[in-house]
């Protein structure tokens, strides 16, 4: 081997040492999944408690998200840590889903201000076109669905506001977030 | 006729460098340190000579009271990595 194949294979394994791990996406989606799943059941299931007061159904949508929130930005910077690097993809990743943060408390923020007692369809068509945006720079099939099919739902309880939010809420995000999820963690362990 | 080859990149280290900065968008010094299995001193001579003639950029800062150096390419870098890559291949012809 002369010195040129040397360096041609030196290179092509420096390139290769540098994997694309989606893995702590997974588990980002998992961990929202479970937690607006689980928050839309107690809203469900204990509604005199959460709406005892006027704001106390706007605290609990809002202070547990930004505890949620603080909890994946500590959890993605420590694994960033451990890594030792970032990819192009990670980081085109991690500036979408900042954008969708900043996005969702400025919903939040304007449905309060105008009144609007409920930012849910707002908030799931933003999911949506995150998700959908998310699956296609990733190309990954489940994620993309999840995000087609919160569209849809986003389009249908636009045309029937009568429906129950928080079931909305539920399927919405189980299809969105949670199995996609849940199937992105489990591809790329069985890798 | 062969071109001339560049020469900060004829070294191995500062090629396994920019062979690795060159796929991803920044890395810490503890995982060039590994994947260039160099010793800490040499690998900072390395990244200092990168930085230099524009080939890199490094960003240190503190985390947790420790110091950390992160690394990234230059648009100088890439074009350099890709010259040096187009030459390597002609040498091989």
């Amino acid at each position: 081997m002369d010195a040129s194949e040397k360096q041609i294979e030196m290179i092509s394994k420096m390139i290769n040492s540098t994997k694309e791990n989606l893995q702590p996406l997974s588990v980002n989606f998992i961990f929202w999944g479970s937690l607006i799943v689980g928050m839309s059941l107690i809203h469900y299931i204990f509604p005199q408690f959460i709406q005892s007061t006027k704001y106390s159904s706007l605290l609990f949508w809002t202070v547990i998200p930004l505890i949620g929130m603080t909890i994946t930005v500590f959890y993605n910077i420590k694994n960033r840590k451990n890594i030792g690097y970032e990819t192009h993809l990670s980081r085109v990743i991690k500036i979408i889903w900042g954008v969708f943060n900043v996005s969702w408390f400025l919903l939040v923020i304007i449905s309060l201000l105008k009144g609007v007692n409920n930012p849910v369809p707002d908030i799931l068509f933003l999911l949506s076109t995150t998700l959908l945006i998310t699956g296609l720079i990733i190309k990954f099939r489940p994620i993309l669905l999840g995000g087609f099919l919160l569209m849809l739902f986003t389009v249908y309880i636009n045309f029937n506001p009568t429906i129950n939010f928080l079931l909305v809420n539920m399927i919405g995000v189980t299809l969105g977030m949670l199995i996609p999820g849940i199937t992105l963690y489990t591809s790329k362990l069985d890798e | 006729m062969n071109k001339s080859i560049d020469k900060i990149l004829f070294n191995p280290i500062r090629l396994k460098i920019v062979s690795t900065l060159i796929t991803i968008s920044e890395c810490d010094f503890k995982h060039l340190r590994k994947v260039t299995e160099s010793t800490q001193g040499n690998l900072s001579i390395q990244l200092k000579k990168l930085k230099e003639n524009g080939y890199i950029h490094i960003e240190k800062s503190f985390k947790n009271n420790y110091p950390q150096t992160t690394c990234s390419i230059t648009k100088k870098g890439k074009r350099k990595f890709e010259e040096f890559f187009e030459t390597i291949l002609t040498y091989k012809k």
